[in-house]
């Protein structure tokens, strides 16, 4: 028998649950439905052999949004409490960079010779980032058919407001701005600092999840966005599951209904609207709209692509999504010793990205359909700053590593996967030696794993490359900006939509305050 | 040598510079007295081959052969060959029958016009799609997603235009009775030949789709049976002023293929080239229709108008003007009608003269007669039927003259 | 020696921008000295004969983006300059297959589906949208860029400009156009065809001069840039120039001096003068000294900032903003007299796109890893390159029967690696050798006799064009045609105008908007924005009018 809701929201990640809970608190009735048997999505947790919590997929949080906090009524806290992590940048050579605060010391204390300049660099790239944060908390803007009427002014308003924050800054930054805004992260950074870990740490941070290197233009672009909270990483105590968990009881507590397990294998359709769903089960639910937080392709074939033009269907599947990242995460019995790194730092974000030419050449590889050899590392020990982290006591080591292909040459073979393992587990060797023996489990997971986990295409994280011919008007396509995707009452609410990817919220807030709109707009008109 | 054959392989054989050679050409060359071949999608066809008055009477008034072979066909089949297609034209492709043809018009999601053809159902799974551009990438395109195939027939299948009062008495005397066969039917009548009644003219005629390899002989049986019917190779002059009487609208000529633009804006939707009555609203999502569904809602910007014009000049080219003063539109193409004997045009008009606003419209002609040149303005008046709809073209059985 | 004088305008660099700037002033009545560095004039548009019998255009070889309008201005023809279009193109690969780029539509269509027919239908989509996007950019060309952040009226004037064509695109075509400027030209390339050779003879305008791989974003402007030159209104065409790409440089000087201006060749500038944040004139290497309150530098903005303006005359900020400006040597060249034609046994017999653009690159792939080399300091292992052997079109090149062939090459880095160091040093005869001998082991791909038909070879890379044409690093758009350097950007953010910090010098050369190519815009762009702000600029017509 069908039930009935004012919206349906297809898959319980985090913007999924934002989504719900942004309109279960105007009032709609919602319910999320997940494929999986857990919520979360890319923010879902796992568990090693021996029961201990393991941060599968995303480990830390650095964007989410103001705006979701506020109306969620989570205060500027958060859902869950966290710790800012220092970012320890690794040298080969023993000469760590500890950055606090936008500014390095040396890992023994002394004094960084480029701190000033690094400081400079970052304060810029912090202050341009808030500045595009502007754009975050609202539908991209759009050049309407007719600048003239009322309808097409308001969607310049995040523009309006951009360019009011725009006209703050001084000259000299405005200049700059218009600069960099479009430049490569490899000639911004080398243009202030010498080539070493920490420019090469701020190099990866352009990169991270992304199908190019720091010498693509349009990766100062990403850079900014990452840093549009300041820039700060925290580790969330409880790990990213407390933040699923947390979004998940307030969604709950506003009145939606969640359930897990409940494949949606269609959207449907009736006279141009989407009017519910299909589950795997053949059970039917209907409601008033549907929003999908799967990334852009999965949520047009959900519809179907009959009911999309040509061109969209064309331009969604042309929508570059080749993830290049894969995780390890390791359970160890114990730490091991690193000269120069103390227990305090090593519980850090730690940055294995050498130089920025390294980074550069890591990238190679992945373009041709291999790992990179020396591949770039952002690794967290969540244990030795949480501990729920490791209940049973030793650590876990959680490591994003970069560039690994979705499909490589040869296919993801058992060995292929060990061997992925290996390379990353030397590569950390070289910044923290003895790592290897403490090991007693180790799970990899391949761009081609998260994509069979979560269904983000290539395993992308951001369900499509954030590069700029793939960002605001045009994310995730030339003409479904905003929100709306194809039939009336059907929205994409996912990372494939403004403003992005990360653990953010913000599409899901933006798209359900569309479909609040328009419902209201439709009650008013009935 | 069969022309496709000449750069089918991978072999460093040059490919054909400049115009091929269409499966009707031995024919057509033997009678091409006026050796006028212009170009047609690559393929040498004929604009002339004697005299384009007489070829245009032997259409009217007898029989003509006309090749049509380098219109772009392409076969669309599989279980979900209906729903594509009924996603990709604006008509109800549900509503067409197996052994029927319509005339179908597609668009872009913009809602404005890529081409026009006619679509052939010969089964609840199989469809052909004929038309003017090249459209083989964008059926791939409106295919995706869907469980059916397209192939492109362009160069495997002949067709042939037998068109005129005549016709069907030929294609009795060919051994060919199709008298039950209505106006936007199909058979197909042996292995690998088809006909339809349809075509360019407005007036009785059938259509030949058979193997490229076997037009010769088709020519030859129809050539043969014609001798006794007054039947006539024509040009393309001819059938020109014919499709002006019937009012079709030729691609490129009366609208811009929107694919084939690339000047901006230059697209037109259907209620601006006069053909609405072909949208279905009301079947489902098809491309351009939310577009459509907005323009519908602004009015057109223009409307392609079937124009009387005073005097006997032909209209082609004439600028349109509203009260012999504002510039309101253009003619595309403009002819004097033989049968009709009108002065006759189509134009495109800005709204609202070429809407609501539609009388006092003038075209100012310039003629050159040895030498002097002159400028009339004339007054052009809207008209809403066809210049020459002749009832035998849709009589069934037809009569045989 | 010592000479002095003084003019009212003074041009370092007599290459075609220097040159057209100067028939400008000159025309506008302002007394006008060329000076050059080299015996010869035409900068990188230039008609060398190296070994008798044969003209080298040793340096740009083939001509589209050069304004009509300037050229008609100028009347161009008049001092002997004919542009003769070449006839499509084409690239070979190693078993002996082959795409030909025909300039007959129909010819073209029929090679595509011998590909694929999806491409020989794409090709219409893709060419359309090209079009449209040439059709867009080309009247920037002959205006100065617009400043968002300037208030001054004629910048608002620009900006309001923009703002109109922009808008009037419609916000479906806004979108294409943003995805098109950003988009990578492997990307967009993928985007329509599925045939590797197509796919590869297409992407090499997206990388030609560029220190940036076909996957990078930012090459399908690079594409365009390629595009948006036109000959005779054929949008896209290209063409030699009868006589060598002197032709240009020498009808542009023959203009200028008919005009009543001055050329002196034989010495370069040593020094910019500046008194008082104006410039005064130039100190030349040879001793001599002119005065004028105007020089227009035809050199690039590095060159003549960092190397010939007093460091003192100049604020902080502009001076890092031009050592930040990015001039990457990429490309090499090689100029061959050939005793005969060579074969090209993998073409159909007498293919007349044989007389076009050849290449032997096989896929984006290859075309990346190029890339990836470079990057490392390398010469491509696979080298793109676009060859033409423009003799058999321009009867003046070489003797009868004997031909002349150019050879572009795609990556070549300014600072070679050698043991461990990069550096231009580096460029030793026999490296630059052992470079010459992978781009003839790959040119044998298409023509296997190539090394026996060889009369004369000049191998030029990074560090020779640099030193002989002054151009940085060899840089052939006097700075990369990125974003970050295009536009409002170009040369300097806040310096578009072709003015600088220091009164009186500007930049005239392709370092400005709208760079590189043998373009001419910048040169009559500069000239209109010198004589306007000495309240001159009714005295020159308004080329975009």
């Amino acid at each position: 028998m069908s039930a009935r809701y004012d919206a349906v929201v297809v898959g319980g990640g985090h913007n999924g649950l934002v989504a719900a809970a942004t309109l279960a608190r105007a009032g709609r009735r919602v319910c999320v439905l997940e494929r999986a048997d857990r919520l979360g999505g890319m923010a879902a947790g796992g568990a090693f052999p021996d029961g201990t919590p393991m941060p599968r997929i995303a480990h830390l949080l650095y964007n989410l949004s103001p705006a979701v906090l506020n109306e969620l009524g989570f205060g500027a806290g958060g859902p869950v409490e966290t710790r800012a992590l220092p970012t320890v940048c690794l040298d080969p050579e023993g000469r760590h960079v500890v950055v606090r605060d936008g500014s390095p010391v040396l890992a023994d204390g002394r004094p960084h010779p480029e701190a000033e300049a690094y400081r400079r660099l970052a304060a810029r790239l912090v202050r341009f980032g808030g500045l595009l944060a502007r754009l975050a908390d609202a539908p991209p803007p759009q050049v309407s058919e007719r600048l003239a009427d009322l309808a097409g002014m308001r969607r310049l308003g995040p523009l309006a407001a951009l360019g009011w924050d725009f006209r703050k800054l001084g000259r000299g930054d405005r200049r700059e701005f218009l600069r960099i805004v479009l430049s490569n992260a490899h000639d911004v950074i080398l243009d202030e600092l010498s080539d070493g870990p920490l420019a090469g740490s701020l190099a990866a941070d352009a990169v991270r999840g992304a199908w190019a290197g720091p010498r693509a233009p349009g990766t100062v672009f990403s850079l900014m966005y990452r840093l549009a909270r300041g820039g700060g990483a925290a580790l969330p105590l409880g790990g990213m599951d407390a933040v699923i968990a947390a979004l998940a009881d307030r969604a709950r507590s506003l009145g939606a209904a969640l359930r897990t397990g409940a494949e949606v294998t269609e959207v449907r359709v009736e006279g141009d609207r989407a009017c519910g769903v299909r589950l795997a089960d053949g059970e039917e639910i209907a409601a008033g709209a549907v929003l999908v937080a799967t990334a852009p392709g999965a949520a047009m074939r959900l519809a179907g692509p009959a009911h999309y033009d040509i061109e969209a269907v064309r331009r969604l599947r042309n929508m570059r999504a080749k993830g290049t990242a894969a995780k390890l995460n390791l359970r160890l019995d114990g730490l091991p010793e690193v000269p120069g790194l103390g227990p305090e730092l090593l519980g850090g974000r730690l940055l294995l990205a050498p130089s920025v030419e390294q980074v550069e050449r890591a990238f190679d590889p992945v373009k041709y359909g291999r790992v990179s050899e020396a591949p770039v590392i952002e690794a967290v020990i969540p244990s030795l700053t949480d501990p729920q982290a490791a209940p049973h006591g030793g650590h876990v080591l959680s490591a994003i590593v970069q560039y690994v292909p979705h499909a490589p040459e040869g296919g993801w073979t058992g060995a292929a996967r060990d061997r992925l393992r290996d390379v990353a587990l030397a590569a950390l060797e070289t910044a923290l030696p003895g790592l290897s023996a403490r090991v007693t489990a180790a799970e990899t997971l391949t761009p081609s794993d998260i994509e069979a986990a979560t269904g983000a295409p290539g395993g992308h994280w951001h369900h499509g490359e954030l590069s700029l011919d793939q960002l605001l008007t045009v994310r995730p396509v030339n003409g479904m900006a905003r929100y709306r995707f194809g039939p009336a009452g059907h929205y994409l609410c996912g990372a494939g939509a403004h403003p992005g990817g990360d653990v953010m919220g913000a599409p899901g807030r933006n798209a359900a305050r569309v479909a609040l709109a328009d419902a209201t707009a439709g009650e008013a008109a009935a | 040598m069969n022309a496709r054959d000449s750069f089918a392989g991978r072999a460093a054989t040059p490919v054909p510079q400049g115009l091929i050679d269409g499966p009707f050409h031995q024919r057509l060359a033997a009678l091409n007295h006026a050796r006028a071949w212009y170009d047609w999608a690559g393929y040498a066809a004929p604009s002339v081959l004697d005299t384009v008055e007489f070829e245009y009477f032997a259409l009217r008034n007898a029989a003509s052969l006309f090749d049509i072979s380098p219109m772009r066909k392409f076969r669309v089949a599989g279980p979900q060959a209906e729903a594509m297609l009924n996603r990709m034209v604006t008509r109800d492709v549900a509503r067409l029958a197996p052994g029927r043809v319509a005339y179908v018009l597609w668009c872009d999601e913009e809602g404005m016009v890529i081409d026009d053809g006619t679509l052939f159902r010969f089964g609840p799974d199989d469809f052909r799609l004929c038309c003017q551009e090249p459209m083989f990438g964008w059926l791939e395109d409106a295919a995706w997603g869907f469980d059916c195939a397209v192939t492109d027939e362009t160069d495997a299948l002949a067709a042939l235009a037998l068109q005129g009062p005549t016709s069907h008495a030929i294609l009795k005397a060919a051994g060919l009775d199709l008298g039950d066969l209505r106006p936007f039917a199909h058979r197909e009548v042996a292995p690998g030949l088809a006909i339809s009644r349809t075509g360019f003219t407005g007036d009785l005629g059938y259509e030949f789709w058979g193997a490229w390899d076997a037009a010769l002989p088709l020519w030859d049986r129809l050539w043969e049976a014609g001798r006794a019917h007054g039947l006539r190779a024509v040009g393309y002059e001819a059938v020109n002023i014919a499709r002006i009487e019937a009012g079709f609208l030729t691609a490129g000529v009366d609208f811009q293929p929107v694919h084939a633009a690339e000047r901006l804006h230059r697209g037109r939707t259907p209620r601006e080239l006069g053909l609405e009555r072909l949208v279905d609203f009301g079947k489902g999502h098809f491309n351009g229709r939310r577009a459509l569904l907005a323009a519908e809602k602004r009015g057109p910007r223009s409307r392609l108008l079937r124009l009387d014009v005073e005097g006997h000049k032909p209209a082609q080219g004439a600028l349109i003007y509203h009260g012999r003063r504002r510039e309101v539109g253009h003619v595309t193409s403009g002819t004097w009608s033989p049968t009709a004997k009108r002065n006759i045009a189509l134009a495109e008009v800005r709204a609202p003269w070429g809407t609501t606003k539609s009388g006092d419209l003038w075209a100012e002609i310039y003629t050159c007669e040895e030498g002097v040149w002159e400028r009339r303005m004339v007054r052009a008046r809207p008209q809403r039927a066809a210049f020459y709809r002749p009832a035998r073209a849709r009589a069934t059985p037809p009569a045989d003259f | 020696m010592s000479e002095h004088g003084r003019y009212d305008a003074i041009v370092a660099g007599a290459g075609h921008n220097g040159l057209t700037a100067a028939c400008y002033l000159q025309k506008a009545g302002l007394r006008t000295l060329v000076v050059e560095k080299n015996d010869w004039i035409g900068g990188a548009a230039v008609s060398r004969s190296l070994t008798p019998g044969w003209t080298y255009s040793n340096c740009s070889y083939v001509c589209s983006l050069l304004r009509r309008e300037i050229v008609r201005d100028l009347d161009l023809p008049r001092f002997g300059l004919q542009v003769i279009p070449y006839e499509g193109g084409g690239s070979f690969t190693r078993d002996g297959r082959h795409f030909g780029y025909y300039a007959d539509p129909a010819q073209l269509r029929r090679e595509l589906r011998r590909h694929s027919p999806r491409d020989a239908d794409a090709y219409q989509r893709y060419s359309r949208t090209i079009l449209r996007q040439c059709r867009f950019i080309r009247p920037f060309l002959l205006r100065p860029a617009p400043d968002p952040l300037s208030a001054r009226p004629r910048d608002l004037g620009e900006l309001a400009f923009l703002l109109k064509r922009a808008h009037g695109l419609g916000s479906r075509e806004l979108g294409e156009t943003i995805r098109f400027w950003t988009a990578s030209i492997g990307d967009f390339l993928d985007e329509h065809f599925e045939s590797d050779l197509v796919k590869a003879h297409l992407a090499g305008s997206g990388i030609i001069g560029t220190g940036l791989g076909v996957y990078s974003p930012g090459t399908a402007y690079v594409l365009l840039h390629h595009y948006m030159g036109d000959v005779d209104g054929a949008i896209g065409a290209w063409g030699f120039a009868r006589g060598g790409m002197g032709a240009i440089s020498n009808a542009l000087a023959a203009a200028f001096e008919e005009a009543g201006g001055t050329i002196r060749t034989g010495a370069g500038v040593e020094e910019i003068l500046v008194d008082d944040g104006k410039v005064t004139g130039l100190a030349l290497s040879d001793g001599a000294e002119f005065r004028a309150p105007i020089v227009a530098s035809n050199m690039d903005v590095k060159r003549t900032i960092l190397r010939h303006t007093p460091r003192a005359a100049l604020p902080e900020d502009y001076l890092r903003a031009v050592e930040r400006f990015k001039i990457r040597g990429s490309s090499a060249k090689l100029n061959i007299a050939l005793d005969g034609m060579p074969e090209f046994p993998a073409a159909p017999p007498g293919a007349s796109f044989l007389r076009g653009d050849l290449h032997c690159s096989e896929s984006l792939r290859e075309l990346e890893r190029a890339y990836d080399d470079w990057k490392r300091g390398r010469w491509s292992d696979e080298p793109y390159f676009d060859m033409l052997i423009p003799s058999q079109i321009d009867p003046t090149m070489a003797p009868p029967g004997k031909h002349m062939m150019t050879v572009f090459i795609q990556y070549a880095p300014y600072e070679l690696e050698a043991e461990g160091l990069r550096a231009a040093g580096n460029w030793t005869p026999e490296r630059r050798q052992a470079m010459a001998e992978t781009v003839l082991d790959k040119i044998e791909v298409a023509c296997p006799d190539i090394r026996r038909r060889i009369h004369h070879m000049e191998i030029r890379s990074p560090k020779e064009l640099e030193d002989e044409v002054g151009l940085t690093e060899g840089n052939i758009f006097q700075g990369e045609l990125t974003f970050d350097q295009l536009l409002f950007n170009r040369p300097v953010p806040g310096y578009a105008r072709y003015d600088t910090p220091v009164k009186g010098l500007y930049i005239v050369g392709s370092s400005a908007h709208p760079g590189g190519g043998v373009m001419a815009a910048p040169g009559a762009n500069a000239a209109r924005e010198i004589l306007h702000r000495i309240g001159r600029a009714g005295n020159m017509p308004d080329l975009a009018a």
